[in-house]
Protein backbone atom coordinates (compact mmCIF):
# COMPACT_ATOMS: atom_id res chain seq x y z
CA UNK A 1 0.00 0.00 0.00
CA UNK A 2 2.89 2.50 0.36
CA UNK A 3 3.50 4.03 -2.87
CA UNK A 4 7.27 4.18 -3.15
CA UNK A 5 8.40 7.87 -3.85
CA UNK A 6 12.12 7.40 -5.38
CA UNK A 7 14.57 8.66 -3.47
CA UNK A 8 15.78 11.82 -4.17
CA UNK A 9 19.22 11.97 -7.01
CA UNK A 10 20.92 15.73 -6.75
CA UNK A 11 21.78 16.24 -10.61
CA UNK A 12 24.95 15.42 -11.67
CA UNK A 13 28.08 17.09 -12.16
CA UNK A 14 28.62 15.08 -15.34
CA UNK A 15 25.56 16.64 -17.38
CA UNK A 16 26.93 19.98 -16.27
CA UNK A 17 30.55 20.06 -17.16
CA UNK A 18 30.16 22.11 -20.06
CA UNK A 19 29.52 24.82 -17.60
CA UNK A 20 32.71 24.84 -16.45
CA UNK A 21 34.39 24.48 -13.19
CA UNK A 22 36.47 27.32 -12.93
CA UNK A 23 36.89 29.41 -10.17
CA UNK A 24 34.71 33.03 -10.42
CA UNK A 25 36.81 35.98 -10.32
CA UNK A 26 35.37 37.96 -7.36
CA UNK A 27 35.85 41.59 -8.82
CA UNK A 28 33.00 41.04 -10.77
CA UNK A 29 31.14 40.84 -7.94
CA UNK A 30 32.52 44.94 -6.63
CA UNK A 31 33.98 46.53 -9.60
CA UNK A 32 32.85 49.81 -10.49
CA UNK A 33 34.60 49.38 -14.17
CA UNK A 34 33.04 45.77 -14.81
CA UNK A 35 29.68 46.95 -13.42
CA UNK A 36 29.98 49.75 -16.62
CA UNK A 37 30.76 47.12 -18.85
CA UNK A 38 27.86 45.18 -17.63
CA UNK A 39 25.52 48.22 -17.96
CA UNK A 40 26.65 48.83 -21.87
CA UNK A 41 27.29 45.29 -22.53
CA UNK A 42 24.01 43.34 -20.50
CA UNK A 43 21.86 46.39 -19.77
CA UNK A 44 21.53 48.39 -22.20
CA UNK A 45 21.13 45.56 -24.64
CA UNK A 46 19.05 43.13 -23.01
CA UNK A 47 14.84 43.08 -22.71
CA UNK A 48 14.47 44.26 -19.56
CA UNK A 49 10.83 43.29 -17.41
CA UNK A 50 9.74 46.41 -16.43
CA UNK A 51 5.89 45.79 -15.32
CA UNK A 52 2.87 44.10 -16.27
CA UNK A 53 0.00 44.89 -18.68
CA UNK A 54 -2.96 45.10 -15.53
CA UNK A 55 -0.83 48.33 -14.65
CA UNK A 56 -2.32 49.81 -17.78
CA UNK A 57 -5.93 48.98 -17.94
CA UNK A 58 -7.15 51.82 -19.67
CA UNK A 59 -6.10 54.55 -22.81
CA UNK A 60 -4.01 57.31 -20.69
CA UNK A 61 -2.87 54.75 -18.25
CA UNK A 62 0.67 55.33 -17.33
CA UNK A 63 3.29 54.15 -15.01
CA UNK A 64 6.82 55.70 -14.59
CA UNK A 65 9.58 53.28 -14.06
CA UNK A 66 13.14 54.70 -12.84
CA UNK A 67 16.05 52.47 -14.41
CA UNK A 68 19.30 53.88 -12.96
CA UNK A 69 21.36 51.39 -14.77
CA UNK A 70 20.73 53.51 -17.97
CA UNK A 71 20.37 56.08 -16.03
CA UNK A 72 16.94 56.60 -17.41
CA UNK A 73 13.56 57.69 -16.23
CA UNK A 74 11.02 55.71 -18.67
CA UNK A 75 7.13 56.14 -19.50
CA UNK A 76 5.46 53.41 -20.25
CA UNK A 77 1.84 54.86 -21.54
CA UNK A 78 -1.05 52.43 -22.83
CA UNK A 79 -2.13 55.10 -25.91
CA UNK A 80 -5.88 56.42 -27.06
CA UNK A 81 -4.94 53.32 -29.81
CA UNK A 82 -4.78 50.73 -26.82
CA UNK A 83 -1.30 49.63 -27.83
CA UNK A 84 1.36 50.32 -24.81
CA UNK A 85 4.47 52.74 -25.62
CA UNK A 86 7.79 53.14 -23.49
CA UNK A 87 9.69 56.79 -23.69
CA UNK A 88 12.10 58.67 -22.10
CA UNK A 89 10.82 60.89 -18.91
CA UNK A 90 11.89 63.89 -20.71
CA UNK A 91 10.35 66.77 -22.29
CA UNK A 92 12.28 67.43 -25.80
CA UNK A 93 12.16 71.43 -25.47
CA UNK A 94 14.91 71.12 -22.85
CA UNK A 95 15.17 68.08 -21.38
CA UNK A 96 12.99 68.29 -18.08
CA UNK A 97 11.65 65.24 -16.42
CA UNK A 98 7.84 65.49 -17.17
CA UNK A 99 6.13 63.10 -15.25
CA UNK A 100 7.04 63.01 -11.57
CA UNK A 101 3.98 60.65 -10.46
CA UNK A 102 4.81 56.90 -10.15
CA UNK A 103 1.35 55.87 -11.50
CA UNK A 104 -1.69 57.46 -12.84
CA UNK A 105 -4.20 57.99 -15.82
CA UNK A 106 -4.27 61.18 -18.17
CA UNK A 107 -4.92 61.99 -21.93
CA UNK A 108 -1.73 64.25 -21.95
CA UNK A 109 1.48 64.86 -20.42
CA UNK A 110 2.37 68.69 -19.65
CA UNK A 111 5.98 69.58 -18.93
CA UNK A 112 5.99 71.77 -15.59
CA UNK A 113 8.90 73.94 -16.81
CA UNK A 114 7.45 76.30 -20.54
CA UNK A 115 4.33 73.67 -20.74
CA UNK A 116 4.94 72.06 -24.04
CA UNK A 117 2.22 69.21 -23.80
CA UNK A 118 1.84 65.38 -25.10
CA UNK A 119 -0.32 63.05 -26.09
CA UNK A 120 -0.40 59.53 -24.85
CA UNK A 121 1.12 58.24 -28.63
CA UNK A 122 4.24 60.54 -27.62
CA UNK A 123 3.37 63.30 -29.99
CA UNK A 124 4.17 67.59 -29.18
CA UNK A 125 0.60 68.53 -29.19
CA UNK A 126 1.03 71.82 -28.13
CA UNK A 127 3.70 74.70 -26.89
CA UNK A 128 3.27 78.04 -25.64
CA UNK A 129 4.38 80.41 -28.55
CA UNK A 130 5.30 77.48 -30.94
CA UNK A 131 5.64 79.74 -34.03
CA UNK A 132 9.09 81.19 -32.07
CA UNK A 133 11.04 77.94 -32.55
CA UNK A 134 12.82 76.72 -35.36
CA UNK A 135 11.74 73.07 -35.11
CA UNK A 136 8.54 71.29 -36.30
CA UNK A 137 6.69 69.68 -33.54
CA UNK A 138 6.57 66.19 -35.59
CA UNK A 139 10.59 66.48 -34.65
CA UNK A 140 10.07 67.72 -31.18
CA UNK A 141 7.95 63.58 -30.22
CA UNK A 142 8.68 62.23 -27.28
CA UNK A 143 12.27 59.40 -27.29
CA UNK A 144 10.98 56.26 -27.89
CA UNK A 145 12.36 52.97 -26.72
CA UNK A 146 11.27 49.79 -27.91
CA UNK A 147 8.49 47.59 -25.74
CA UNK A 148 7.25 44.62 -26.13
CA UNK A 149 4.69 41.96 -24.33
CA UNK A 150 4.99 38.63 -23.42
CA UNK A 151 2.78 36.45 -20.62
CA UNK A 152 1.39 40.40 -19.33
CA UNK A 153 4.48 40.98 -18.86
CA UNK A 154 6.32 44.40 -19.69
CA UNK A 155 9.97 44.27 -21.54
CA UNK A 156 11.55 47.57 -22.32
CA UNK A 157 14.77 47.44 -24.26
CA UNK A 158 17.52 50.17 -24.46
CA UNK A 159 19.45 48.51 -27.63
CA UNK A 160 18.64 50.56 -31.10
CA UNK A 161 17.68 46.98 -33.06
CA UNK A 162 16.83 44.58 -30.36
CA UNK A 163 16.27 40.98 -31.13
CA UNK A 164 12.30 40.19 -30.73
CA UNK A 165 11.38 39.65 -27.95
CA UNK A 166 9.55 36.17 -28.22
CA UNK A 167 12.82 34.89 -30.44
CA UNK A 168 15.00 36.67 -26.64
CA UNK A 169 12.87 34.14 -24.85
CA UNK A 170 13.16 31.05 -27.31
CA UNK A 171 11.17 28.11 -26.06
CA UNK A 172 10.39 29.72 -22.66
CA UNK A 173 8.13 32.39 -24.19
CA UNK A 174 5.45 29.57 -24.91
CA UNK A 175 5.92 28.26 -21.35
CA UNK A 176 5.48 31.80 -19.42
CA UNK A 177 2.12 32.35 -21.70
CA UNK A 178 0.45 29.44 -20.09
CA UNK A 179 1.43 30.46 -16.83
CA UNK A 180 -1.00 32.51 -14.66
CA UNK A 181 0.57 35.54 -14.97
CA UNK A 182 -0.59 35.90 -18.30
CA UNK A 183 -4.53 36.45 -16.74
CA UNK A 184 -3.06 38.02 -14.09
CA UNK A 185 -5.09 41.27 -13.55
CA UNK A 186 -3.43 43.03 -9.63
CA UNK A 187 -0.81 41.89 -7.64
CA UNK A 188 0.68 42.33 -4.35
CA UNK A 189 4.54 44.01 -4.13
CA UNK A 190 6.90 44.41 -2.02
CA UNK A 191 10.42 46.16 -2.54
CA UNK A 192 13.57 46.53 -0.70
CA UNK A 193 17.10 48.12 -1.41
CA UNK A 194 20.03 46.21 -0.27
CA UNK A 195 23.91 47.29 -0.69
CA UNK A 196 25.00 44.69 -2.62
CA UNK A 197 25.37 44.00 -6.24
CA UNK A 198 22.82 42.88 -8.68
CA UNK A 199 24.73 39.57 -9.16
CA UNK A 200 25.11 38.34 -5.84
CA UNK A 201 21.82 39.47 -4.80
CA UNK A 202 20.13 37.14 -8.06
CA UNK A 203 22.44 34.54 -6.97
CA UNK A 204 21.10 33.90 -3.80
CA UNK A 205 17.68 33.15 -5.28
CA UNK A 206 19.00 30.33 -7.70
CA UNK A 207 20.44 28.21 -4.95
CA UNK A 208 19.31 26.26 -2.36
CA UNK A 209 22.52 25.37 -0.74
CA UNK A 210 21.68 27.84 2.25
CA UNK A 211 18.32 26.82 2.66
CA UNK A 212 18.28 24.40 5.99
CA UNK A 213 20.73 27.65 7.04
CA UNK A 214 19.09 30.94 6.29
CA UNK A 215 15.82 29.56 5.92
CA UNK A 216 15.44 26.77 9.10
CA UNK A 217 12.48 27.86 9.98
CA UNK A 218 10.18 29.16 7.00
CA UNK A 219 10.56 26.81 4.16
CA UNK A 220 10.18 23.22 6.27
CA UNK A 221 8.88 22.19 2.91
CA UNK A 222 12.15 22.91 0.81
CA UNK A 223 14.25 20.04 2.68
CA UNK A 224 14.14 16.89 3.23
CA UNK A 225 15.29 13.74 4.98
CA UNK A 226 16.64 12.18 0.95
CA UNK A 227 17.39 15.80 0.15
CA UNK A 228 19.05 17.66 3.24
CA UNK A 229 19.85 20.49 1.01
CA UNK A 230 16.53 20.80 -0.68
CA UNK A 231 18.29 20.81 -4.35
CA UNK A 232 16.01 21.25 -7.29
CA UNK A 233 14.83 18.10 -9.11
CA UNK A 234 16.44 19.31 -12.53
CA UNK A 235 18.03 22.13 -14.36
CA UNK A 236 17.11 24.00 -17.67
CA UNK A 237 19.39 26.04 -20.09
CA UNK A 238 17.76 28.19 -22.37
CA UNK A 239 20.32 30.52 -24.04
CA UNK A 240 21.64 33.18 -21.58
CA UNK A 241 17.97 32.53 -19.25
CA UNK A 242 17.84 28.90 -17.28
CA UNK A 243 15.22 27.06 -15.04
CA UNK A 244 15.16 24.93 -12.22
CA UNK A 245 12.38 22.61 -11.01
CA UNK A 246 12.52 22.68 -7.26
CA UNK A 247 12.22 19.62 -4.92
CA UNK A 248 9.08 19.53 -2.92
CA UNK A 249 9.33 17.47 0.35
CA UNK A 250 5.59 16.23 0.11
CA UNK A 251 5.57 14.86 4.00
CA UNK A 252 6.35 18.35 5.25
CA UNK A 253 3.21 19.40 7.20
CA UNK A 254 2.30 22.79 6.56
CA UNK A 255 3.30 25.21 9.39
CA UNK A 256 -0.08 26.23 10.64
CA UNK A 257 -3.88 26.31 10.39
CA UNK A 258 -3.77 29.68 8.90
CA UNK A 259 -1.24 28.51 6.11
CA UNK A 260 -4.08 25.35 5.60
CA UNK A 261 -6.71 27.50 5.44
CA UNK A 262 -4.86 29.70 2.72
CA UNK A 263 -3.83 27.23 0.53
CA UNK A 264 -7.20 25.51 0.42
CA UNK A 265 -8.81 28.86 0.01
CA UNK A 266 -6.44 29.81 -2.63
CA UNK A 267 -6.58 26.07 -4.33
CA UNK A 268 -10.14 26.44 -4.73
CA UNK A 269 -10.48 29.61 -6.26
CA UNK A 270 -7.79 28.73 -8.52
CA UNK A 271 -9.77 25.57 -9.28
CA UNK A 272 -13.19 28.28 -9.98
CA UNK A 273 -10.76 29.65 -12.51
CA UNK A 274 -9.71 26.93 -14.30
CA UNK A 275 -6.29 27.44 -13.52
CA UNK A 276 -4.44 23.93 -13.34
CA UNK A 277 -0.91 23.55 -11.79
CA UNK A 278 0.91 22.69 -14.71
CA UNK A 279 4.12 20.30 -15.30
CA UNK A 280 5.74 24.00 -14.65
CA UNK A 281 4.16 24.30 -11.41
CA UNK A 282 7.32 23.87 -9.95
CA UNK A 283 9.55 25.22 -11.59
CA UNK A 284 11.80 28.79 -11.71
CA UNK A 285 12.28 30.61 -14.54
CA UNK A 286 15.24 32.93 -14.44
CA UNK A 287 15.38 35.33 -17.27
CA UNK A 288 18.34 37.01 -18.11
CA UNK A 289 19.70 38.91 -16.77
CA UNK A 290 18.30 39.96 -13.81
CA UNK A 291 14.46 38.93 -13.45
CA UNK A 292 12.44 35.58 -11.67
CA UNK A 293 9.39 34.26 -12.07
CA UNK A 294 7.94 30.79 -10.04
CA UNK A 295 5.29 29.03 -11.82
CA UNK A 296 3.46 27.64 -8.89
CA UNK A 297 -0.22 29.12 -9.16
CA UNK A 298 -0.88 29.71 -5.12
CA UNK A 299 2.30 31.73 -4.74
CA UNK A 300 3.00 33.11 -8.30
CA UNK A 301 5.35 35.60 -7.30
CA UNK A 302 7.94 37.23 -9.67
CA UNK A 303 11.22 38.73 -8.39
CA UNK A 304 12.91 41.54 -10.73
CA UNK A 305 17.05 42.66 -9.25
CA UNK A 306 17.55 46.10 -10.98
CA UNK A 307 21.41 47.72 -10.24
CA UNK A 308 21.86 50.75 -9.00
CA UNK A 309 25.26 50.86 -8.74
CA UNK A 310 28.32 47.94 -8.85
CA UNK A 311 27.34 47.53 -4.96
CA UNK A 312 24.11 48.70 -4.71
CA UNK A 313 20.72 47.28 -6.12
CA UNK A 314 16.57 47.75 -5.82
CA UNK A 315 14.13 44.49 -5.52
CA UNK A 316 10.61 44.01 -6.43
CA UNK A 317 9.04 41.28 -5.13
CA UNK A 318 5.37 40.74 -6.78
CA UNK A 319 2.29 37.86 -6.11
CA UNK A 320 0.34 38.35 -9.18
CA UNK A 321 -3.13 37.12 -9.03
CA UNK A 322 -6.20 36.75 -11.24
CA UNK A 323 -9.53 38.80 -9.95
CA UNK A 324 -10.11 41.40 -7.53
CA UNK A 325 -10.71 39.78 -3.99
CA UNK A 326 -13.91 37.78 -4.47
CA UNK A 327 -14.04 37.14 -0.37
CA UNK A 328 -12.71 37.93 2.73
CA UNK A 329 -11.60 34.10 2.29
CA UNK A 330 -9.41 34.82 -0.25
CA UNK A 331 -8.38 38.50 1.30
CA UNK A 332 -6.96 35.99 4.03
CA UNK A 333 -5.29 33.87 1.67
CA UNK A 334 -3.87 36.63 -0.42
CA UNK A 335 -2.80 38.38 3.07
CA UNK A 336 -1.23 35.24 4.65
CA UNK A 337 0.54 33.57 1.18
CA UNK A 338 2.29 36.96 0.88
CA UNK A 339 3.36 36.79 4.58
CA UNK A 340 4.82 33.54 4.07
CA UNK A 341 7.06 34.41 0.85
CA UNK A 342 8.06 37.87 2.66
CA UNK A 343 9.09 35.88 5.44
CA UNK A 344 11.26 33.94 3.37
CA UNK A 345 12.91 36.54 1.23
CA UNK A 346 13.37 38.96 4.51
CA UNK A 347 15.47 36.27 5.77
CA UNK A 348 17.36 36.12 2.19
CA UNK A 349 17.80 39.62 1.93
CA UNK A 350 19.28 39.62 5.25
CA UNK A 351 22.27 37.43 4.89
CA UNK A 352 23.09 39.10 1.37
CA UNK A 353 24.93 42.30 2.40
CA UNK A 354 27.40 40.46 4.15
CA UNK A 355 28.36 38.60 1.53
CA UNK A 356 28.78 41.80 0.13
CA UNK A 357 31.32 43.49 2.75
CA UNK A 358 33.05 40.31 2.02
CA UNK A 359 33.82 40.45 -1.27
CA UNK A 360 34.53 44.47 -1.59
CA UNK A 361 36.99 44.13 1.25
CA UNK A 362 38.83 42.96 -2.09
CA UNK A 363 40.23 39.96 0.50
CA UNK A 364 39.04 37.49 -2.50
CA UNK A 365 40.50 36.91 -5.78
CA UNK A 366 38.25 34.03 -6.29
CA UNK A 367 34.77 32.86 -5.56
CA UNK A 368 33.92 29.32 -5.87
CA UNK A 369 30.63 27.49 -7.52
CA UNK A 370 29.92 24.38 -6.58
CA UNK A 371 27.48 21.64 -8.39
CA UNK A 372 24.25 22.37 -7.10
CA UNK A 373 24.98 26.14 -7.84
CA UNK A 374 25.41 25.90 -11.34
CA UNK A 375 22.82 28.50 -12.06
CA UNK A 376 25.16 31.04 -10.42
CA UNK A 377 27.77 29.84 -13.03
CA UNK A 378 25.48 30.09 -15.66
CA UNK A 379 24.66 33.85 -15.09
CA UNK A 380 28.29 35.02 -14.96
CA UNK A 381 29.23 32.88 -17.88
CA UNK A 382 26.50 34.68 -19.68
CA UNK A 383 27.59 38.17 -18.07
CA UNK A 384 31.18 37.63 -19.30
CA UNK A 385 30.35 36.21 -22.76
CA UNK A 386 27.70 39.39 -23.07
CA UNK A 387 31.13 41.90 -21.84
CA UNK A 388 33.58 40.15 -24.19
CA UNK A 389 31.53 40.33 -27.23
CA UNK A 390 30.66 44.27 -26.12
CA UNK A 391 34.67 45.23 -25.87
CA UNK A 392 35.55 42.71 -29.03
CA UNK A 393 33.04 44.76 -30.84
CA UNK A 394 34.45 48.02 -29.51
CA UNK A 395 37.55 47.53 -29.94
CA UNK A 396 36.91 46.36 -33.97
CA UNK A 397 35.20 49.89 -33.75
CA UNK A 398 31.36 48.38 -34.64
CA UNK A 399 29.84 49.92 -31.55
CA UNK B 1 -17.88 49.55 26.11
CA UNK B 2 -20.00 48.41 23.16
CA UNK B 3 -19.52 45.75 20.78
CA UNK B 4 -17.08 46.39 18.26
CA UNK B 5 -17.90 43.39 16.18
CA UNK B 6 -19.87 40.83 15.08
CA UNK B 7 -21.94 38.69 17.02
CA UNK B 8 -20.24 35.83 18.37
CA UNK B 9 -16.70 36.94 18.47
CA UNK B 10 -16.14 38.72 21.75
CA UNK B 11 -13.20 36.55 21.89
CA UNK B 12 -12.04 39.17 20.09
CA UNK B 13 -12.99 42.55 21.67
CA UNK B 14 -10.09 42.79 23.90
CA UNK B 15 -7.73 43.31 20.62
CA UNK B 16 -10.42 45.06 18.29
CA UNK B 17 -8.84 48.51 18.99
CA UNK B 18 -5.13 47.84 18.94
CA UNK B 19 -5.01 44.51 16.25
CA UNK B 20 -7.07 45.70 13.45
CA UNK B 21 -4.27 46.89 11.16
CA UNK B 22 -5.40 48.71 8.27
CA UNK B 23 -3.56 48.76 5.62
CA UNK B 24 -1.11 45.25 5.00
CA UNK B 25 1.74 46.93 5.66
CA UNK B 26 0.60 48.07 9.13
CA UNK B 27 -0.95 44.65 9.80
CA UNK B 28 2.40 43.26 8.85
CA UNK B 29 4.05 45.78 11.30
CA UNK B 30 1.72 44.74 14.46
CA UNK B 31 3.42 41.34 14.04
CA UNK B 32 6.34 43.16 16.18
CA UNK B 33 4.16 46.13 17.56
CA UNK B 34 3.29 45.06 21.30
CA UNK B 35 4.27 43.11 24.10
CA UNK B 36 5.31 39.07 23.17
CA UNK B 37 2.32 38.24 25.69
CA UNK B 38 -0.10 40.42 23.81
CA UNK B 39 0.29 39.39 20.50
CA UNK B 40 0.32 35.50 21.57
CA UNK B 41 -2.99 36.17 23.44
CA UNK B 42 -4.40 37.86 20.25
CA UNK B 43 -2.91 34.53 18.34
CA UNK B 44 -4.54 32.74 20.94
CA UNK B 45 -7.83 34.21 20.47
CA UNK B 46 -7.57 34.75 16.72
CA UNK B 47 -6.67 30.61 16.15
CA UNK B 48 -10.37 28.93 16.76
CA UNK B 49 -11.93 31.55 15.91
CA UNK B 50 -10.36 31.50 12.25
CA UNK B 51 -12.45 29.57 10.45
CA UNK B 52 -15.67 30.61 11.77
CA UNK B 53 -14.93 34.19 11.06
CA UNK B 54 -14.37 34.19 7.46
CA UNK B 55 -17.30 31.96 7.47
CA UNK B 56 -19.40 34.77 8.35
CA UNK B 57 -17.49 37.94 6.68
CA UNK B 58 -17.67 35.56 3.44
CA UNK B 59 -21.82 35.79 3.62
CA UNK B 60 -21.31 39.97 2.66
CA UNK B 61 -19.55 41.15 -0.41
CA UNK B 62 -16.40 43.00 0.51
CA UNK B 63 -17.59 45.99 -0.74
CA UNK B 64 -20.73 45.90 1.73
CA UNK B 65 -18.99 44.93 4.91
CA UNK B 66 -20.44 46.91 7.85
CA UNK B 67 -17.92 48.67 10.13
CA UNK B 68 -17.92 45.74 13.03
CA UNK B 69 -17.37 42.91 9.59
CA UNK B 70 -14.43 45.26 8.52
CA UNK B 71 -13.49 46.03 11.64
CA UNK B 72 -13.23 41.79 11.95
CA UNK B 73 -11.81 41.65 8.46
CA UNK B 74 -9.07 43.59 9.83
CA UNK B 75 -8.61 41.38 12.38
CA UNK B 76 -8.30 38.35 10.95
CA UNK B 77 -5.63 39.50 8.49
CA UNK B 78 -3.42 41.52 10.99
CA UNK B 79 -3.54 37.52 12.03
CA UNK B 80 -2.74 36.23 8.74
CA UNK B 81 0.84 37.66 9.52
CA UNK B 82 1.02 37.44 13.60
CA UNK B 83 0.16 33.62 12.93
CA UNK B 84 3.83 33.27 11.39
CA UNK B 85 5.37 34.59 14.27
CA UNK B 86 4.62 30.97 16.58
CA UNK B 87 6.56 29.55 12.99
CA UNK B 88 9.69 31.82 13.70
CA UNK B 89 9.61 30.95 17.63
CA UNK B 90 13.01 32.24 19.19
CA UNK B 91 14.31 33.47 16.07
CA UNK B 92 10.92 36.11 15.85
CA UNK B 93 12.62 38.89 17.85
CA UNK B 94 15.47 38.76 14.93
CA UNK B 95 13.28 38.22 12.48
CA UNK B 96 11.53 41.26 12.85
CA UNK B 97 14.69 42.80 12.43
CA UNK B 98 14.60 41.56 8.80
CA UNK B 99 11.38 42.03 7.94
CA UNK B 100 11.61 45.81 7.86
CA UNK B 101 13.23 46.49 4.87
CA UNK B 102 10.81 44.35 2.95
CA UNK B 103 8.47 46.90 2.42
CA UNK B 104 4.98 46.22 1.47
CA UNK B 105 3.56 49.08 -1.00
CA UNK B 106 0.73 47.16 -2.66
CA UNK B 107 -1.96 44.56 -2.20
CA UNK B 108 -5.30 44.06 -3.64
CA UNK B 109 -6.83 44.38 -0.18
CA UNK B 110 -5.17 48.10 -0.24
CA UNK B 111 -6.27 49.16 -3.80
S1 LIG C 1 11.76 72.04 -20.73
FE1 LIG C 1 9.82 71.20 -21.03
S2 LIG C 1 8.67 72.84 -21.80
FE2 LIG C 1 10.63 73.68 -21.54
FE1 LIG D 1 16.57 31.76 0.24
Amino acid sequence: MNTHVPRFEPVAQQNLDWLGTEPIPASAYYDPAWFELERQAVFRRSWLQIGHVCELPEPGSFVRREIEVAHASILIVRGKDLRIRAFHNVCTHRGTQLVAEEAGRQSSFSCPYHRWTFSGEGELVGAPDFEQFHVTKADCALPAIAVDICAGMIFISFAEHPPVLREWLGDLAERLEALPIAKATTFTEYVYEIDANWKLTYDNFQENYHLRFIHPRSSGGGTGPDNPFGYPARYGFHGPHRTQTIWVNSEAPLPSTATQVAFGTAMQRLAAQGVTATEDGRDYFALFPNFFLFGSPAQHFSHMVMPINATRSRGVFRLYWIGEDSSASERFAREHLMALTRDVHSEDRGVIEAGQRGLSSGALRHIHFQTQEVLCRHLYNEVEAAVRAYQAETAAGIT
Amino acid sequence: MSAQLPKGFAALEPFAERWAGATAAERADLRAAHAIAERDAFAAACAPLLAQGLARLDQTPLAEQDEAEQRLMRLLLTYAHVSLAAVQGPDEAMHARLRTDMRITRTPADV
